[in-house]
């Protein structure tokens, strides 16, 4: 039995028992901090998966975000449930344990866990894989294909068309210098000729397969490449979801956007906690910058990073107030900044169509260097995503952590009738 | 018992998916219907991470050497379901956000988060709408 099966059983042993705690506790205030304990046995669960990224997500967002999130809501709401009638809904409990059954059955007919010989691992993976890294020295140790296997046609170039590629360029501006060469007097040809001969030596300085290394998180290749647009709408959704949270729940705006004074309690009579805080901040916001700008290198990203940033600022928001938050990035500047994020991811892609890609084709960003390029297009895509998450994120927490200043306009409607 | 432990992950997710959905069905109150919600979706989560793991895999992150080659270390796991889940949990972060939104506006309105007091809300009000037509 591998190690990972054996860790694994203990930890989901855990979370099941951490999930049904979670259902059946009554008190809301627990569940929030239960569902905090349960990212963190997830986060561990997929790390045991070697799912770094994944990981890395789950502790930042279910771990953080989440239950600052559910704590806002229950400033606004009761904390505990209302005591059920009965300890068992019966129906609910047959119709869970029916569909239960359902799917067990269904998994007899799975892979073996860790099964090298499954679907999933064969159909286009080594395409995928190579879309980035398209020669990779010491390619036996990966999963080769079943016999009989064949791959479908490959959509992007391999290394030897690129070679192919950029030797046709050298050719043709071989061609033009001759031309140029042939005729004097039609460019000042000395001047040209020089930048030309920089450019052929620049050229030749990279190697053929510079796909090579450039990024080497194949999770971030995949995010950023083969599923490009799928994270682009992925980002405009939770873009969306800040501009919904902003429409549901804002209420003050006309009442002078400068009048910050009233918002947010603060722990500010918490002196260990603010002197510490106040350390932990510079360190958090490097952290996230880090994560974002070495997401194609390691494990993480811009989702991780956007919301590592966030933490950052909504600690400072908890500890001095909102107001104080306020002060620093105005809430119109937050909102700006979460469109430029999507923005920017669109514009990459419509830049690699300006200069002869495709959209999101990062390699078109530098043509002397393709490799280069996907790695600049990536990172700025990462930053893109960023930029949204982060501030989206910080959108979400000042929108729930509003006061209710106007309570219950209908509410009073509804009683009285 | 091998073959056992082999799909014992799968049952894991079933078994969430199905507290998750207990509790959509069974709970009354919406903050503790939203959170079900997210068990649900914890349990796919752990369905496809589940799917990527391959026997003595690592990391999908590949090693550059001293001078910038590329190195395959042995076995990957599948990165694909990865890079699906990363991006499923933000959304699913941004799903809650929004729905305990929408629970806040019906606390105002209603004044509660019991499903089946505004149920009981609704009908008063239906009722006495109905009265005031007649």
């Amino acid at each position: 039995m591998s190690e990972v099966l054996l860790v694994d059983s203990v930890l989901l042993f855990l979370v099941t028992v951490c999930a049904v705690a979670i259902i059946e506790v009554r008190s809301l205030y627990a569940v929030a901090m239960l569902s905090s304990v349960y990212s963190l046995l997830m986060a561990l669960v997929w790390t045991n998966m070697h799912s770094m990224d994944v990981a890395f997500t789950e502790a930042a967002v279910g771990g953080g975000i989440s239950t600052i999130l559910l704590i806002g809501t229950l400033v606004h709401t009761r904390r505990d449930e209302k005591p059920a009638k009965r300890r068992l809904h019966l129906p609910a409990l047959l119709v869970t344990i029916l569909t239960g059954a359902a799917l067990i059955y269904g998994t007899f007919d799975m892979p073996r866990f860790g099964d090298p010989n499954a679907t999933i691992h064969h159909y286009r993976v080594p395409e995928m894989m190579s879309q980035t890294v398209a020669a990779v020295s010491g390619r036996e140790g990966k999963q080769q294909p079943p016999e009989g296997y064949e791959a479908p046609p490959r959509m992007t170039p391999t290394a030897a068309e690129w070679a192919g590629a950029i030797h046709a360029i050298d050719e043709a501006e071989d061609t033009l210098r001759a031309a140029q060469h042939g005729a004097p007097g039609l460019v000042d040809g000395e001047h040209h000729e020089g930048a030309a001969e920089e450019h052929h030596e620049g050229a030749h300085k990279h190697p053929v397969d510079d796909f090579n290394g450039h990024v080497p998180n194949s999770v971030t290749s995949l995010l950023a490449a083969y599923r490009g647009f799928d994270t682009m709408f992925e980002t405009t959704v939770i873009f969306t979801a800040g501009m919904a949270l902003i429409m549901l729940l804002r209420r003050r705006r006309e009442e002078g956007e400068d009048d910050f004074s009233q918002r947010g309690a603060t722990l500010s009579g918490q002196v260990i906690l603010r002197v510490m805080t106040k350390m932990f901040i510079p360190f958090i916001l490097v952290f996230g910058f880090y994560v974002i700008t070495h997401g194609e290198i390691g494990p993480g990203g811009g989702f991780q990073g956007g919301v590592i940033l966030a933490t950052a600022f909504i600690l400072y928001a908890l500890l001095y107030g909102r107001n104080a938050l306020y002060r620093i990035i105005r809430p119109r500047t937050l909102e700006v900044l979460a469109a430029c994020g999507v923005l920017l991811y669109a514009g990459v892609g419509v830049a690699c169509m300006l200069l002869g890609g495709n959209f999101l084709d990062y390699a078109a960003l530098n043509a002397a260097s393709p490799g280069d390029g996907e790695a600049m297009g990536m990172t700025l895509v990462e930053y893109g995503v960023g930029i949204t998450v982060c501030t989206v994120m910080i959108i979400i927490f000042n929108q729930l952590a509003e006061e209710p200043s106007n309570p219950s306009r209908r509410r009073a409607g509804a009683k009285a009738s | 018992m091998t073959e056992l432990l082999g799909i014992y992950n799968y049952w894991i997710y079933i078994i969430l998916m199905m507290i998750g959905f207990y509790g959509v069905i069974a709970k009354a109150n919406l903050i503790k219907q939203a959170i079900a919600l997210g068990l649900f979706q914890t349990g796919i989560f752990l369905f496809y991470i589940s799917m990527a793991v391959v026997d003595d895999g690592t990391a999908p992150i590949w090693t550059t050497v001293g001078d910038g080659a590329v190195k395959a270390l042995g076995p990957y796991d599948n990165p694909l379901p990865h890079v699906l889940i990363l991006t499923a949990i933000v959304v699913s972060v941004s799903v809650l956000a929004v729905a305990l939104a929408i629970i806040i506006n019906i606390k105002w309105s209603y004044g509660t988060i019991e499903y089946d007091e505004i149920a009981a809300i609704e009908r008063a009000t239906e009722r006495e709408e109905g009265d005031a037509d007649a």
